[in-house]
């Protein structure tokens, strides 16, 4: 249960914005980090968010809904709200980042009401998908307080990249020893990230750079999968009309009415 | 053929270096020349004998396809009070270490499970672990959370809460790196350092495959050196020359090293059946050694080293090859419906009986002839084999019908005490009770009700049909009904997760402890509300469920018991749903049945090819019969003494009836051949078994012996299947021994046998069949039977073969040479005629009158001779050739008569 908090952050970190500044090949760490952090816009709203798990045996199972995302004091408030399929519409979830830890709100439609879950930690899996809130934050964000370096430079799918390893801040309690980093250099995206167990990698985050596009100033992805290479599952992510910096309502952030309306 | 051995024979030293060469191949191939291990693997699991495409092992594949890994390791650690935040804390540390060990998928322990609490304000999902650092008196209250929560409930803590387990899943970390790296040691290490407790226990399938592994390992170390040294003190008893024990020993090593060469030049690997393999080629190629080195040093005239070797390769070459050949065919019928590696066994055992063949008879004498003493000493123990062989014939000559007897009605008192041969194994009861991998598991098999994974498939092939209410329901009243069986600790399934849910999400109250009523809350609260932990037991389209079973025995017909009880219940599930007992338990105790349930078949097979063999070799189906006889008897002695002493049917045990009778017919084949040729020579059946015993009752003796030390090394094994594979194996050969000595004589007693190396080596002249009036319409063969049935009889220049007066009932008929037939008048020698090719002489005899001439042989003569007893044989046996022989013998009489008839006219 409650692995609704990364769903929220998810919105505001799957939307890696356009950068203000491009980085440059032999910028140091921060100026890249810097560069991948300008993509994430004020507000955003994506009308449709699909993820598709593909488990072990290449079953599918498909969710769509929608998000909301608001910084508000550098600190998130995300909404979302499923929309299918029918037996699961209704549900939602709202994440509010605090400075004494994060809240997360969950409303299930079976029990029409809402519930506050505390102590879920942030590598626990999205409603059985091979996405979590951890994962999603590193991709975009990086190790907020954690260390790295720029490998180099390299070119993945006839694109320039910035290859970065990331390890995490012990504080943070990640599952992940490291993390490689394949940064567009155009748009600060990343196309590509390897999540480390050890010396193995667990999870890799895969975006298709066609599906690069922007919404006002802020480059997103359009089309991403997320493997587990050691399950051998994955998670395709779709995301269709982004709508950065827009005017969002307060009620979508508000633990009592986050799941009202459509 | 003789062409053959004669070049082998003309060429010892290229023969040796050849073997040489192929030997240093042969070990090129099994070893690896830069770390100087064997490349053969060990495979210790009983579910992959299974074959691939076996249903049972696709069903176990499947669920492990959809749900991972279901073997997980289990540790278990004394902490005396594991509710404590200081003990909390160091699971905590060592759930953290051992996930960072390579190869760790997951790890589950107390420490990192979620301890949903929930009330009004909301749910606190954060684990055990994270709830003891924030409120170390929260951990007052985890003995009963942990009570109340069915999935950790005798899982994650025992019931006095004295030890914590751990569950660490493995991911591309195959059964060879776990025991390589010696996981299981570093586990051990790891709990041992971060606790500071001083009881640790490991178990769980890669642990006892790992344990089993380095056990058969061992096993080999050991049985290996301790088959050579047996072969070396045998040997160096029974020839007494240090030279030729080392040969016959390198000849042994060369069997084996060609043998397990050739399996890992087929990628096969040694599994609880074929590493029998080794150890029963050496004792195999010991025995023929034995048989080579007794005709290679048989006291004989002095001969020249090239006729040494080809006398050896002629006089060898058919018996080894008819020993080889029988073995093989106990072997290869092991094989008809069997498993892959019972196949693998027989095949590999078949391959190692033909090398041993090949080496002991071609390989051995040429070294001896190049470099060997060529003189025997006399063979140890000699006089007194042939003081025993008297005795011991006298006693079977005696008491023939009381032996026959008690041979016949003992069959059915075995019969009966067979069909109460139970089929099964036991795993971890196959250690001893000391070892560290038992205690282990007994220890938490103890702790935590079961230790033994079993999976139930939940199948209904409709998505969503699992969210059902109704469908649930019948879920939980499956799982109810599986917690009341006897051998079962725990289950887990989707229902506990979904119920617990629902009571978290209800502010922690028990009355929602319960299946909510429709399908929608079900299936979002499984999506919205499900951990991780849920995928483990439900998939993503909730069309499938696997319900974890943990089980406390270990035996394979408890195990078997369980699956026949659950199966049956599974079968009263409504539609769509549908269950299937799975996992590594149940796949061992099914393969150790099916290996089990082809023994009946593989018996029929081998007694079936084994008697065919013997029919065409002793050219007559009714005697072939009676030598199977006293092969017969062991087997069904062995299967008896199962019964009545309860000893299972298992994968070893059930070698043993046609390893055992596909080498002990060889003894009846010795004796029977020895037999047929004394009694041929001697013209008499008693005579001849006290000579065939007399020649055969050492070597016998000394094989028996040999291979009866040879299963007994297995007695050495730590893995009880292995003893008792040898133990039984050397009482059922040993058993054989006596039936061989015993019974064999007793029926050989009246048994002529023609074999077919008689017949092809019988030399009767050109065309006897158109030369020979007495085989005129016979074929070739028919004749040389007759002659076979008959006795071939050699005689020199000036012997009196018939003395006039005598009172005799032979007919002699010439085969070649020349006779005079001559009757005394008054003192002088008056010949009445010569006898050449073809002649019949003596029949005055054969009808009751004493002999009326005298007959002396001119030239050398060979000459068959044959009485009333001898045709009246033959009519039993070979009725269509006794019909040509009275019918010629009419003619040649009417001939006769009518030439006298005109004489006196």
């Amino acid at each position: 249960m409650g692995k609704g908090k990364a769903r929220m952050r998810l919105a505001a970190v799957m939307l890696a914005a356009m950068p203000t500044t491009l980085a440059f090949a032999d910028e140091p760490l921060d100026a890249v980090l810097s560069c991948m952090r300008a993509n994430v816009p004020q507000s955003v709203q994506i009308k449709e968010v699909e993820l598709t798990a593909v488990d072990r045996v290449g079953s599918k199972r498909v969710l769509r809904g929608r998000l909301y995302g608001q910084r508000e004091k550098e600190q998130l408030r995300t909404s979302l709200k499923i929309a299918a399929p029918p037996d699961l519409a209704g549900a939602a979830y709202l994440l509010r980042e605090k400075g004494d830890g994060d809240e997360m709100y969950m409303y299930v439609p079976a029990l029409q009401r809402v519930r506050r879950i505390t102590g879920t930690g942030s590598d626990g899996s999205l409603w059985g998908t091979d996405l979590s809130y951890g994962d999603v934050k590193q991709i975009n964000n990086a190790f907020s307080a954690g260390g790295g370096a720029v490998d180099g430079q390299g070119e993945l799918d006839g694109r320039p990249v910035h290859l970065l390893t990331l390890v995490p801040d012990p504080a943070e309690d990640s599952r992940y020893a490291s993390m490689k980093v394949w940064v567009d250099q155009q748009t600060c995206v990343s196309l590509r990230a390897d999540f480390y167990e050890g010396s193995t990698v667990r999870k890799r985050w895969s975006a298709d750079p066609a599906s690069l596009a922007r919404a006002g100033k802020h480059w997103y992805v359009g089309r991403a999968t997320m493997s587990d290479l050691v399950e051998g599952t994955s998670t395709s992510l779709r995301v269709l009309g982004v709508s950065s910096d827009v005017d969002l309502a307060g009620r979508y952030f508000n633990p009592q009415t986050f799941y009202l309306g459509s | 053929m003789q062409r053959l051995l004669s070049s082998l024979a003309a060429h010892p030293l290229a023969l040796v270096c050849a073997v040489l060469a192929l030997s240093v191949l042969a070990a090129a191939t099994l070893f690896d020349a830069r770390t100087g291990q064997i490349r053969l693997r060990v495979d210790p699991s009983l579910e992959r004998l299974l074959p691939p495409q076996d249903e049972d092992r696709a069903l176990f594949d499947r669920v492990r396809a959809l749900f991972g890994e279901t073997d997980p390791v289990l540790l278990a650690v004394e902490l005396g009070n594991v509710y404590t935040a200081g003990n909390i804390e160091r699971i905590d540390r060592l759930t953290r270490r051992l996930a960072e060990l390579e190869g760790v998928r997951q790890v589950v322990s107390i420490a990192n499970v979620q301890n949903p609490v929930a009330d009004e304000f909301g749910i606190n999902l954060s684990t055990f672990a994270a709830q003891a650092r924030a409120d170390p008196a929260a951990v007052a209250g985890f003995a009963q959370q942990v009570a109340d929560n069915p999935i950790y409930r005798d899982a994650l803590v025992s019931e006095d809460g004295r030890v914590a387990a751990f569950a660490l899943s493995f991911a591309d970390l195959d059964e060879t790196r776990f025991r390589a790296e010696d996981y299981t040691g570093r586990i051990r290490a790891m709990a041992h350092e971060i606790t500071g407790a001083e009881q640790v226990w490991v178990t769980g399938s890669p642990v006892i495959k790992a344990a089993t592994t380095d056990a058969i390992l061992r096993t080999l170390k050991f049985t290996i050196p301790a088959i050579f040294a047996l072969v070396v003190i045998l040997l160096l008893a029974a020839f007494r020359s240090l030279p030729t024990v080392v040969f016959a020993a390198l000849t042994v090593a060369l069997a084996v090293l060609w043998t397990l060469a050739i399996a890992s030049a087929l990628e096969l690997s040694l599994n609880l059946v074929t590493t029998l393999v080794p150890v029963l080629v050496a004792t195999l190629c010991l025995a023929y050694t034995v048989h080579v080195l007794a005709e290679y040093f048989h006291p004989r005239r002095p001969e020249q080293q090239r006729d040494r070797l080809e006398r050896v390769y002629r006089r060898m070459g058919a018996s080894l090859t008819l020993s080889g050949a029988t073995t093989v065919a106990g072997f290869l019928a092991l094989i008809p419906g069997s498993l892959p590696a019972v196949a693998q066994f027989a095949a590999l055992s078949s391959l190692g009986v033909g090398l041993s063949v090949l080496l002991s008879l071609l390989f051995l004498p040429a070294l001896l002839t190049l470099i060997g003493p060529q003189g025997g000493r006399r063979p140890l123990g000699a006089a007194m084999f042939a003081r025993k062989a008297r005795k011991l014939a006298v006693f079977d000559l005696k008491w023939r019908n009381w032996i026959i007897a008690i041979a016949v009605l003992s069959l059915p008192v075995d019969l009966y005490y067979a069909s109460k041969i139970r089929v099964g194994t036991e795993y971890i009861n196959g250690f001893d009770a000391d070892q560290t991998v038992r205690v282990d598991y007994e220890a938490i098999n103890s702790a935590f009700g079961g230790a033994n994974l079993v999976s139930i498939l939940i199948e209904t092939y409709v998505n969503d049909a699992l969210t059902d209410p109704a469908l649930i329901r019948e879920v939980e009243s499956l799982q109810d009904w599986l917690e009341e069986q006897p051998e079962v600790g725990a289950t887990v399934s989707y229902v506990d997760h979904l119920k617990l849910i629902n009571r978290n999400l209800n502010d922690g109250d028990p009355a929602f402890h319960r299946i909510p009523d429709d399908a929608t809350a079900v299936k979002q609260l499984l999506v919205f509300g499900g951990s991780d932990e849920i995928r483990r037991v439900i998939d993503s389209r909730f069309r499938t469920a696997l319900i974890a079973v943990r089980i406390r025995v270990d035996a394979s017909i408890e195990i078997a018991e369980f699956v026949r009880r659950t199966e049956s219940r599974l079968q009263k599930m409504s539609p769509p749903l549908n269950g299937q007992v799975t996992g590594s338990p149940v796949l061992a105790t099914r393969t150790v049945n099916e290996i089990a349930s082809g023994q009946l078949t593989s018996l029929l097979v081998a007694f079936a090819v084994i008697w065919a063999m013997l029919a065409l070799m002793f050219t007559s189906v009714r005697s072939a019969l009676l030598s199977m006889l006293p092969n017969a008897l062991p087997v069904a002695l062995y299967f008896g003494t199962l019964g009545a002493l309860d000893i299972t049917l298992s994968p070893t045990t059930s070698l043993i009836a046609c390893v055992v009778l596909g080498i002990a017919v060889d003894d009846t084949i010795h004796f029977l051949t020895r037999f047929n040729h004394d009694a041929r020579a001697k013209a008499s059946e008693k005579a001849a078994v006290k000579s065939a015993l007399a020649s055969v009752l050492r070597p016998v003796t000394f094989t028996t012996v040999a291979l009866a030390l040879g299963f007994l090394v297995f007695t050495g094994s730590e893995l009880r299947n292995q003893v008792q594979f040898g133990a039984l194996a050397a009482f059922t050969i040993v058993l054989a021994w006596v039936s061989d000595v015993t019974l064999t004589p007793a029926l050989g007693s009246r048994l002529r046998i023609v074999t077919l190396w008689d017949i092809l080596r019988l030399d009767l002249g050109q065309s006897p069949q158109h030369t020979i009036p007495l085989f005129s319409g016979l074929s070739l063969r028919q004749a040389r039977v007759f002659a076979l049935m008959s006795r071939l009889e050699t005689h020199p220049t000036g012997a009196r073969v018939i003395n006039q007066g005598d009172s005799a009932r032979d007919i002699y008929v010439v085969v070649d040479g020349t006779l005079q037939v001559w009757v005394e008048r008054n003192g002088d020698r008056k010949a009445l005629a010569a006898m050449a090719r073809g002649a019949v002489m003596g029949e005055a005899g054969y009808f009751g009158q004493r002999r009326t001439a005298n007959v002396d042989a001119l030239t050398p003569v060979r000459l068959l001779r044959f009485d009333s007893q001898d045709l009246e044989r033959l009519r039993q046996r070979y009725p269509r050739i006794a019909a040509v022989i009275y019918r010629n013998l009419n003619r040649i009489q009417a001939e006769r008569l009518a030439r006298a008839t005109a004489m006196i006219q």
